[in-house]
Formats: structure tokens, sequence, C-alpha cells
């Protein structure tokens, strides 16, 4: 008796381990392969514009070596300030590729390191995946983490930040958030120095890689904080919570563009607050164990007033005398959402940092946003310390999901995670077979089963209460029997959502997720045939071949970092919006007079300026649609020169046709777009300069260009190059004949032949040792 | 040139001094100058006699030309001729032919093809203007001998002659002009010939080739090219403009919009790129006996403009390898044609053969100079795979010809690498199973349960 459940233990853990590892890797390739449209469809190619600066960055690290990389002051960006890339930048990213880079390279393996960038993502969605798997099964239980693991692999919220090709701080961000958390959890069901010692290393590499560690760095002590509310405080939780926040302080402040935020900053004090208290509640629970009752209540009262006070009044002169900065305007928009449009437009005019609608929560997430609630509640029922984490992580993370479209993101895991966990429990109750005849065998293989899979895989439980709840009350569940026809018709519809779920996910990344665009592809409703608009690559290669090395181009900043990759010249302006009053600066010249912006052009030296024109294509995200921007931004700095309400109609309409307002229609933007395009019929009926992504005949067809010339269009028109003239190389604008004389004055010289010399009427006459008469 | 010209006549003088009765003379000479493209292609016909009836087995030929490409010459039974090239003289290019057969009369076909001979004139040009080009050459052919007779036709792109050098007798019609026949022109006469007229053919010469030939004798041969090319016609002057680009169909003539490159036909895998990923306008046709690819670079060629790619494909190795047991004989093209009238500033060509192999021996068709030996170390690689390079000035068209690379290779080596990949799969999974087995924790089990 003794000998066979052992055997059959023992058969069943392999067969398991077998099947987690199965799913597991088919997650991974799943995950992997859903990302790669873009690559079937293009190539392997950098997309966007932020992974182009990455690229760009670890291509120099590659290149030129870590110390060089972490000191490398970019002249190429910013002009004439340039960037200290090196301090402000997350190497996170940088290092993993750079790393595996050397490694292949170790190995003989001669792979181009934009290949390793491109297939980044991907293969550390496995990672994610696993992670999730693992912290889920934590949470819950191994089902649940291969639901989820499954969920999170194909899951489009996760996938629009992961496709091949998105070379991004998030691509490895999720992957070292799930990986922490799950530490973390461990680390507080062991209370184990190893466990919060590993989480703390894994939160360092969170540090290197993403700003989002903001993220972990608030929500691991909200944790602490609320499970000492709810009275579950252990000597476990302040061994972790004591190491993790040390080491992970220690070692979060070794990322330069870190620094001393992490003591100095209001994002980071709640965890040092967390870190005091805790540290009060552990002395106050030790006081108690050796005072007595009376000595320790008065003890309590006192000193918890004292240290309350103490504590609030340090935080503030601290603020007050700026050594604890105040919140950052981007963190300051996640609580007021309004903030960032009157305060800070350019980050309310980037699209990632709108409001989530409702209908891309459905769009993201599809089932698993109704089958999230679920799991929260069953967590919620059967709460222990790490479901405090799950449902505080899943509350947080929906609040900011709804704040900005980015931060879905970080919801994402969690809803993947709360869905296995629904999906999980639903098929616990559903899945049992002939439960009403071997109930009772059934139910000791299954406990047995779990005792071996603990055995193997979890050798430091403490904690099973979570466990032996979960179990009484499925027994309780099978014996009510459900009907074997509800079963099958319960768990077809669920297979059926899954599959719809599957479907759907491949669905959005192939329509939505997988542009790399900077390719841009159409297909001809005519032959069904697939164009390619590759101009953006014309204009930045041919920038790159025929420019002087050193040229700089001026460009609205959404291009600067495409420019500086592709192009490999000198920006003024780019993605890394650090410098609020030089972005103003080139909106102003966009938006002012072509000869107003030749000062400011001159002034910064600009040899080219490139701008997006969609008119011929009908490309919607061009500069002209941008405008607007470009004069608030210009706007804020200079509001004696540029006023918003100048480019609006007087019925306060934005148009580019003869109805438009003249500051629009003179300025140098407008100019640069629409540059002999009123010449330009596009069909053969349609009258010339209809522009087609605003539907309209532009209203001012027939201008010349003084200060600068026409340099490059590419074949679509899509990108337009201007070369700014020198100053010996135009003729400046002629003056009439009448007005180059200069007028009479009414000045009648009074010099005559007698009185050629000049004098000094009412001259003091000095003489010598006397005083001056007045 | 004056001096040089006294020179060479003292010079001339004292070797008639001293072999006064042998004396070659060219009865008659046949001239073709094909001005068509970028290139001056020259054939030759010269009909050579000795005044003393000796037989002629040595004919020293110089060329006029700056910057000569490629030379070949067939006597009339058109076998070839051997070519040895002499030391220029102060700066002047000489060769000595020496005839298979030797004979009182020769006859015998010279075909020369230069590069930088056409300039563009004027330099710069608007969009919407032609682009003139001037040909500076000699009338007569320049020659250390006497010439008898002589006539030059010259093939020219187009009948838009602005002004040529009008020495009688001469006719012109459309686009051929047909100079002399002028007799009796002694040794090293010279006579400027200067023609200026319309050429709208792009004049893009490839600043710098890079071939790789990448030898995997598991059937496959990788060739890659990267090449830099410019727009060395008359120089873009002003604005581009995209409007008329598209319009006016006067607008940008000389302007390289596409090209075809020929690749064999067996070629697969065709790839063609840049820095910046695929370029993805080009077609590729398949003809009967090799691939036709219609090339497009980025953005049109103008005047003065640059730009890079690289392309490259893979071919079986059966159609170029030969063996007999371990040595090996390659034979594959030095260079490749990349487009019609091509000119090559600067080609360097790499071979990367097998690790392991040794022995190797190159011959080429015409001389090339030698870069030192290199390792490089790829996929599986652990002692490196020789590469064999080498490298050439001044190409053109004419110089798509074989070389042969002879090499020792023992087939037991491809074993190897199967061998690795397996022997380190099979560690992974060692060290796995070792690795589940052993036990880390520094602490004892004994709370648990």
């Amino acid at each position: 008796m003794n000998r066979t459940p052992k055997m059959l233990n023992s058969k069943v853990a392999g067969y398991s381990s077998l099947i987690t590892f199965a799913i597991l890797l088919i997650a991974w390739l799943a995950g992997f392969s859903s990302r790669l449209f873009a690559v079937i469809r293009f190539e392997s190619i950098i997309h966007e514009f932020d992974p182009w600066f990455n690229y760009r960055a670890t291509a120099y690290m590659v290149q030129n070596g870590w110390y060089n990389f972490l000191n490398w002051f970019d002249e190429r960006a910013w002009y004439p300030l340039g960037r200290i890339v090196g301090g402000t930048v997350y190497p996170g990213l940088m290092i993993t590729s750079g790393g595996i880079h050397w490694l292949l390279h170790v190995l003989n393996i001669p792979v181009h390191i934009r290949d390793i960038c491109v297939f980044l993502a991907p293969v550390f969605s496995g990672l994610t995946s696993i992670s999730t798997y693992l912290l889920t099964k934590e949470l819950w239980s191994a089902g649940a983490g291969l639901f989820a693991a499954s969920f999170i692999a194909i899951v489009p919220g996760y996938i629009s930040r992961s496709v091949a090709g998105s070379y991004d701080n998030e691509g490895i961000a999720i992957f070292a958030l799930q990986f922490t958390y799950f530490l973390w959890v461990r680390s507080v069901k062991t209370g184990s120095v190893f466990w919060s010692a590993a989480a703390a290393l894994s939160y360092f590499y969170m540090v290197s890689a993403w700003g989002g560690y903001v993220f972990i760095i608030n929500l691991i002590p909200l944790h602490v904080f609320v499970l000492l509310i709810m009275g579950r405080y252990s000597p476990r939780l302040l061994t972790s919570y004591s190491t993790f926040y040390i080491l992970g302080l220690l070692f979060s402040m070794q990322i330069p563009f870190v620094g001393f935020q992490p003591i100095r900053t209001s994002e980071h004090m709640a965890a040092l607050g967390v870190f005091v208290l805790l540290m009060a509640v552990a002395t106050l629970r030790h006081l108690q164990s050796v005072l007595s009752r009376h000595e320790f209540r008065k003890l309590f009262i006192v000193g918890g007033l004292l240290v309350g006070v103490g504590v609030f009044v340090a935080v503030v002169v601290l603020t007050m005398l700026g050594v604890v900065a105040p919140w950052s305007g981007r963190f300051y928009s996640l609580w007021d959402t309004g903030y960032a449009k009157i305060h800070i437009p350019i980050i309310a005019s980037v699209s990632e940092h709108q409001p989530t609608t409702w209908f891309s929560f459905f769009f993201d997430l599809h089932i698993l946003v109704c089958a999230f609630p679920v799991g929260v509640w069953y967590c919620i029922k059967q709460i222990n310390d790490e479901r405090v984490f799950v449902v505080l992580y899943a509350i947080s993370a929906v609040y900011f999901a709804g704040v900005m479209v980015r931060l879905m993101l970080t919801l994402t895991p969690v809803v993947c995670m709360l869905a296995g966990v629904a999906f999980s429990g639903l098929l616990d109750v559903f899945l049992q077979e002939d439960s009403s005849k071997r109930m009772g065998t059934a139910i000791n293989t299954a406990t047995e089963v779990d005792e071996a899979e603990d055995s193997i895989e979890k050798k430091t439980l403490y904690d099973k209460a979570g466990k032996l709840k979960h179990r009484t009350k499925h027994d309780a569940q099978q014996d009510t029997g459900i009907s074997s026809n509800l079963k099958s018709i319960v768990i077809l519809a669920v297979l059926m959502l899954l599959m719809m779920f599957a479907v759907h996910c491949t669905w959005v990344t192939s329509n939505a997720y997988s542009s790399p665009s900077i390719v841009l592809a159409f297909h001809n409703s005519q032959d069904g045939s697939r164009n390619i608009l590759d101009d953006f690559r014309e204009a930045y290669y041919w920038l790159s071949q025929n420019t002087a090395d050193d040229a700089r181009v001026m460009s609205w900043w959404d291009y600067g970092y495409q420019i500086a990759g592709m192009a490999n010249r000198t920006t003024l302006v780019d993605n890394n919006t650090w410098n609020n009053s030089h972005i103003a600066l080139v909106g102003k010249a966009m938006s002012s007079t072509e000869e107003k912006s030749y000062e400011i052009m001159t002034s910064l030296d600009v040899d080219y300026v490139l701008v997006i024109f969609g008119g011929v294509i009908g490309y919607s995200g061009d500069d002209i649609n941008k405008f607007l921007w470009m004069v608030r931004i210009a706007e804020g700095e200079h509001p004696k020169d540029i006023k918003e309400s100048d480019y609006f109609t007087d019925r306060g309409e934005f148009r580019v046709d003869a109805e438009g307002a003249p500051a629009l229609l003179n300025c140098l933007m407008y100019k640069l777009s629409y540059y002999r395009f009123g010449e330009l019929k596009l069909d053969y009926r349609g009258p010339s300069g209809y522009d087609r992504t605003r539907n309209a005949v532009i209203g001012n067809k027939d201008f010349d260009l003084t200060y600068l010339e026409e340099a490059y269009t590419t074949e679509h028109w899509l990108v337009r190059i201007y070369r700014v003239k020198k100053p010996h190389e135009f003729n400046r604008p002629s003056l009439k004949t009448k007005e180059r004389t200069i007028p009479p004055a009414n000045f009648i010289s009074r010099k005559n032949s007698k009185r050629r010399k000049g004098y000094i009427r009412n001259r003091p006459v000095v003489v010598k040792g006397k005083r001056t008469l007045k | 040139m004056g001096t040089n010209y006294v020179i060479y006549l003292a010079l001339s003088a004292l070797l008639f001094a001293f072999t006064a009765k042998a004396e070659i003379v060219n009865t008659n000479v046949e001239r073709t100058l094909d001005l068509t493209s970028q290139l001056v292609k020259a054939t030759t016909k010269i009909s050579a006699e000795d005044s003393a009836g000796k037989p002629i087995a040595e004919y020293v030929f110089f060329t006029s030309e700056p910057s000569l490409a490629y030379i070949s010459v067939k006597d009339n039974a058109d076998r070839n001729v051997q070519i040895k090239t002499n030391e220029p003289v102060k700066g002047e290019q000489s060769f000595t032919f020496t005839f298979p057969k030797a004979s009182a009369k020769q006859t015998f076909v010279v075909e020369t093809v230069a590069s930088k001979s056409i300039l563009p004139h004027p330099e710069e040009i608007k969009q919407n203007d032609k682009q003139f080009v001037k040909y500076a050459g000699n009338l007569h052919l320049y020659s250390k001998y006497k010439t008898n007779s002589q006539k030059t036709n010259v093939k020219l792109s187009s009948s838009n002659i602005l002004s040529h050098t009008q020495v009688k007798p001469f006719s012109v019609s459309s686009n051929k002009i047909t100079l002399g026949p002028y007799e009796n022109a002694e040794a090293f006469s010279q006579e400027a010939l200067v023609i200026h007229y319309e050429n709208s053919s792009p004049f893009v010469t490839v600043n710098y080739l890079e071939r790789t030939l990448e030898i995997s004798h598991w059937g496959n041969i990788a060739v890659q090219e990267s090449i830099q090319m410019t727009h060395t016609g008359a120089k873009l002057k002003g604005s581009f403009s995209r409007y008329d680009f598209q319009k006016e169909g006067r607008s940008g003539l000389a302007a390289l919009k596409s090209y075809k490159t020929y690749l064999p036909a067996s070629a697969s895998g065709v790839y063609y790129r840049d820095t910046n990923g695929n370029i993805s306008t080009s077609n590729m046709n398949s003809v009967r006996d090799f691939i036709e690819l219609e090339l497009r670079p980025r953005f049109p060629l103008f005047g003065g403009w640059k730009t890079q790619y690289t392309l490259g494909y893979n071919v079986p190795s059966y159609e170029y390898m030969f063996s007999d047991g371990n040595k090996y004989q390659l034979k594959m093209n030095l260079i490749d044609h990349i487009y019609d009238n091509m000119a090559i500033d600067e080609a360097t060509i790499k071979i990367i053969l097998p690790e392991g192999s040794s022995d190797i021996k190159l011959s080429t068709p015409y001389s090339i100079s030698r870069l030192p030996n290199e390792l490089v170390h790829t996929y599986l690689d652990t002692t490196g795979r020789p590469v064999i390079s080498f490298s050439k000035s001044n190409l053109v068209e004419s110089h798509i010809s074989d070389f042969t690379l002879y090499y020792s290779f023992s087939k037991i080596s491809m074993l190897q690498e199967p061998l690795l990949v397996s022997g380190f799969i099979y560690i992974i999974f060692l060290a796995t199973i070792v690795f589940l087995r052993l036990d880390f924790s520094i602490t004892s089990h004994a709370h648990k349960e």
C-alpha cells in the first residue's frame, strides 16, 4: 500500500512535468511566431520611432564597448546642445542584446546586431510567459499558471509592444516585472533572504530596463502596507521586505539615469515610508513581547504619534527644501488626467499618452477582460498573503490602464493571470470526470499528486492554507454533483470561447500591431496586388548618401530618432523630448513665415528641413495634421510671436483650402508641404492641388521659396527635404524702386560758407584755477 | 606634350640610326571609336609591314588614353596575341605584342576600352537640361611607327553634335563622324581630336566593389557584392524637383533610374539591400541562360549623387567546382556584370574557403594585386576559414572572365561540423541530467513537511 502510490506519484509527476514543459514550450513558440507577422510580410527591420534610437545606441555599444557607451555624448542629437546618452538612458535593453551579441560572436555565430534587436522582444515574450506561469503557480495552482502562460503568450495587449522589430524597453521589462513579482511573492511566502535578494536582483534588471520600475517600487510597499493593516504581519514579511528594499535601493541607484532619485523623489518615498513603518511595527511587536500590557499601550500611543508627526514633518520639510523632488509631470499626469493637456502639451501630443477607450480594453484583452473579475473574486474569496498582492496589482493596474493607453501593458499580465485563475477554477469544477463514482479515489490521487508536485518543485513551501481550502471547497462542490451533459456543454462553451480568443488575438496582431510604420503597404483594389511605399527609407537613405556628413536636419521631433538611425545625420530635436524650449523653437520655425523662420534656422545652423506630407497618397499622419501641436508647443514658449488662434479661421476651423487662416497659408510648414503641389493633378478630372488627406484644394497654390530650395522629394511625395540656402545664394526679396529712395527729412543744413565749424551752445568755459561757470 | 614629342623624336631618331633597315610601317590603320556610352571603346585594325621585308615578331603599341582599362589583340586568323605591358615612360603606356607567327606582313585588331576619357561639359547642369560631354583624343594613331594611311570612324550616342575637330577630309552623317583617310603620318604624331556632343546615357561609376564568394562543400556558393556607385556625369545644379521629374519626359534624362544586372541562371535566394534594409524596388526575370535583375536604387541617381547597396545570391557549387580526390578546383567569374558599360574604379575579391583548406593556388586571367590572406570565423568554426583576397583597379565589362583557384580539402573534415553540433547537444543533456540530481542548498530541509 505504501509503495504503489509512490510509484504512481512519481509517474504522474513525470507526466505532469512533461505536460508543463510541453505547454510552456508551445506557448513560447506560439508567442514567438505570432509576433513574426511583420518580419514575414516585410523584412527583419526595426519599427517605428523609439526602437530606432535603441537600435542605434545598441549598435554604438556593440561597436565601441560598454564604457564608451556609458560616456557617450551624442553630438548628433539636439544640435547644438547634444545629448549625454549614457546618463539619460535605461541601459538594460542595450546590455541584454549586446550581451547576446557578444555571446553569439564568442561562439562564432556572426549574427548581425539588427537581427538580435529585431527578435529580442519575441524571444523575451517566451520568458515572460514562463515567469507568468511561475507567478500564477505561486498564487493559485500550476493549472492556472499554464493558462496564464498561454494567455500572455498571445494576448494583443502585450503583443502590441513586443512584435518582432519593436525593439523597445517594454519588450524585456514585462518579463522583468513578472519575474520580480514572482520572486517577491515567493520571498514573502518563504521569508527567505535568498528569494528576496533574488527579487532585488531582478528588480535591478527591471530598473535598468524601463522607467516603469516605479510601479514595482510602489506596488510592493503597498502590498506590505496592506498586509500590515490586515494584521498579517509576520517575521517573514519583515525579512523579505527589508532585504528587498535595502538591496533594491542600492541596486537601483547604480543605474546612472536613476542615480539618487530613489532617495530624493516623491515617487520613491512610499517605499521608504513603508520600510520605516514595518520597522516600527517590528519594534513594537518585539516590545510587546517584552513589556507589560499597560506600558506597551502608553508607549504605542505616544511613540506612534511622535513617529507619525516626525515622518510627515520630515517629508514636507525635505520637499520644501528641494531635497526631495516633487512628482514629475509625467507621473503627476497619472493622477490628474487633465494636467498634461494644460501644462505639458508635449506629453499630451503623444497618442499613447491619451486615456484609454473602453473599446481598447476589449480589443487588447478580449475574453480575458470578462474572466478577469472572476479571478479577482476567487482571490478575494480565498485570501492569503500573496493573493492580497495580486488583488492590489489588479486594482492599481486597472486604474493606470484607464489613465493612459500605454499602461495597458502593465494591466495585461495581471489580467492574464487572473483570467487563468478563473478558467482554471471553472475547469476544476467541470472537468472532474465521473466524480460521483470514483470521487474518493480521485480526490486522493489529486491530493497526492499535488503533494508530489510540491515535494519536487516547491521544496521550501511554508503555507498550504490556500491549497487546503481550495481542495475542501472542491469537495463541497463535487458533492452537489453536476450532470455530465451540463459539464460537456460548459466545457465546449469554454473551449469555444478560448478558440475565439485565439482567433481574435491572431487577427488583432496581424492587422493592428504588425506594421513597421516605416514601410507602408497597401493593396491595390483593382488587381489585388500589394504595393509597398518605401518613401521614408528612400528619403533617409538619400540624406545619408548625398548630404555632407555633418549636415543638420531640422524636422518635427517625431522623426528625430529615425533620421539619426537611418540617415545618420545631426538632428535638432528628437523623440527624447527632454528640452521643451528647443522643441518650441523648431515649432516656431515651422509655424512662422519663411522670412522669420530663416532667421531661426540660420541661428540654429540648419542645413536641411525635412517635412512629411501625405497629401498625394492620403497618409493621415503627416506634418500638416500634427501642425497644431507644433503651434501649441511654440505658443507655450513664445506666446508673443505665435498664437494658436491665428491658425484657425474665424469660425474656429483648421483648414488648408482658400478659406484657411492667412497665418497658416503662409507659414513655413504649409509652404514646404505644398511647394509645387498646386501644379500637380492627381487625376485627369480633378482639380490641381487637391490634397487627398484633407480632401480639399489647397488655398495657396502659387508661391516660390526664397530662402530654401527643394533638395529631394520621394516618389510619393511623402517625405520632402529642402535645403536652406546660404546667405549669398538667394536674392533677397527685391524692394520696389520707389521704396529704395530714402524719403527726404525736414532738415535744412545751417552750414554755409561762413559758419563751417560746428559749435556747442552754452559750452562751459574752463578757466584754470577757477570753478566752472554755469 | 611638345617636349615629349621632341624627346621621342630624338629617341626614335637614335633608334632608327641603329636599326635603320628594320623599319616597321603601318600601311593601313582603321580605327572605330565607340563613344555612345561613358566608355571609349576603340577597335583598331592595323596592317603593318617591315620595309626591309623582315618577318615581324614583335610590335610595340602605344596608347594615348590616360586611363586604359582593357586591351586585347587578335591577329587576322583570330588568334590571341601575347601582350607584354612595358614600364610606362614619362606616363606613356606601351605594350609589346608578340605574334604567334612572325611574318613580313601582319594584320591585327587591337581592342581597347578606356574609362574617364569622356567628360561632362558643362560640368553642372540643371535638372531639365541635356547632358553634353566632351571627348578629347588623338586624331591619329599614336604609334611608334610611321603610318601610311589611316581612317577613324566615330560613333556617337546622338546626332546632336555641338562641335568637333574639322580636319579635312571628314564627313558627318547623323550620329557618325568619319575622319580621314589621312596619309603619311610621322611616328608619334599627335593632333587633338575633340568632339562635343550630347550623351544622355547615365555616367555611373562603381567606386568600390567588394565581391565575396563563400564556398561551402555542402553544395552551395554564396556570392555577395557590396557596391558603392556615383553618378559621374554632369552634376545636378540647383534644386531637384519631383514635380518636373514626374511630369516632364525631358527631365533628368541622364539620371540613372534603373539598370539591369545579369546573374547566373542557377542563382537563387537573391537579395538586394542596404544598411536600412531591403530595397523593395526590384524585379527578377528568368531568361533562359541567365537571370535578369532589374534594380532600381532607392532614389534616381542624378549627377554627383551616390548610393550604396549589397546584392547577394546563392549558386550551386557543382557548376563551379571540380574535384579529384582531395584536390579541388574552383572556376568562377572574377567580377560579374553590374550594369551595361560599367566602369569599376576599385574592386576587391574575397574568396572564403572551407575550414581546413590548404595548398591554395590562384590563377587569374589578368594581373591582380594579391592581398594578405586572412582567417574568418563564422558558423561552427574552430580554427577559422582561410580567405583569399586580391584587388584590381579600373575594370570594365571585358574583364568578366574566370579565375581558377586550386586547393586541397580532406572530405573527412566535413564531418567536423555535425559532430560538433551533436556533441554540444549531448553535453547539454548530460549537464542537465547531472544538475537536476545535485542539491545545492546550504540548509537541510528538516523544517519541511
